[in-house]
Order: structure tokens, then sequence, then C-alpha cells
């Protein structure tokens, strides 16, 4: 990949993973995972595995709706 | 050393600490931090080339969210 593209990608992750972890409210931190998976998902694309990529994906998605659905009795 | 290795590494010790010292000490806070450590071992399959690993992988955490899921809610009407 090219070297730029790498950094940006890998603080795009980073920063998915540190909000994550930090931020309290159970919506954002659903909100963060998107960041996380959007900034590891280029990697997988690079080294060539695209039937990798299209499980995660497709499975993501869905792992983020089941939990939504706890948040969501959470708050109630 | 491979970028996505260090990464890797990285974000699967920060989310092995996110999940140990979780702030609102809440199930679901948990469950949503436990997710983080998961991509940061699929980018560590990743710098190995185990495609097959990855795809098991990818596939069984998504399972297993679900069961947990499932678990909470049960959990939370029994009582």
């Amino acid at each position: 990949m090219i070297a730029g593209l790498e950094v940006a990608f890998g603080l795009i992750a980073l920063a998915g993973a540190v909000s994550a972890a930090l931020i309290r409210d159970s919506y954002g931190k659903l909100i963060s995972l998107g960041i996380l998976v959007a900034g590891v998902l280029p990697f997988i694309v690079d080294r060539g595995y695209l039937d990798v990529a299209v499980t995660v994906s497709l499975i993501a998605p869905i792992a983020t709706i089941f939990v939504l659905m706890v948040a969501r009795r959470e708050e109630s | 050393m491979n970028t996505t290795f260090i990464l890797g590494l990285v974000i699967l010790a920060i989310g092995v600490l996110s999940v140990a010292f979780v702030r609102p000490k809440t199930y679901v806070a948990r469950l949503i931090n436990l997710e983080i450590p998961a991509w940061g071992l699929l980018l560590v399959m990743l710098a190995y080339d185990e495609a097959l690993a990855i795809l098991t992988f990818v596939a069984v955490t998504a399972i297993g969210t679900f069961v947990i899921v499932r678990l909470l809610e049960w959990r939370d009407a029994s009582c």
C-alpha cells in the first residue's frame, strides 16, 4: 500500500479503538466501532483477500444490530 | 516490522485494557468493548496470511455476540 494511505488508515483504526474504549455512551461506542472497522477493512483489501473483505463487511453490521437491540432495551 | 502486525497488537492491547477496566460497569459496555480486541486479533491473523482462520474467526465472533445478546435479554427478563 502507499505509505501515506497506510498511515492514514492506521490512524483511523487507532482513533476508532481509542474512542470506543473511552466513550461512555452505548450508541457512541457503536459508532466508534464502525470507525474502527472502516480503518481495518482497507488492510484486508490491500492483502488481496476480497472474500474475507466481503464476509467482514456483511457480518460487522449484523453484530452491530444485535448489540443495538440490547442498547435500546437498556436505555428504556 | 510489518505495519499490520504492529497495528493489530496495539489495538489488541487497547481492547483488552478497555474490557478489563470498563468505565460504566455494565454488561452492554463490556460486550461492546469486547469487539475491539477481536479486530486487533484479526489484523494479527492478517499479518500471518491466514485467510481461512480470519473467515472462521469473524463468523464465530458474530455468532458468539448473538448468543451473549440473547443471554443478556433472558437475564434482564428473568429478574
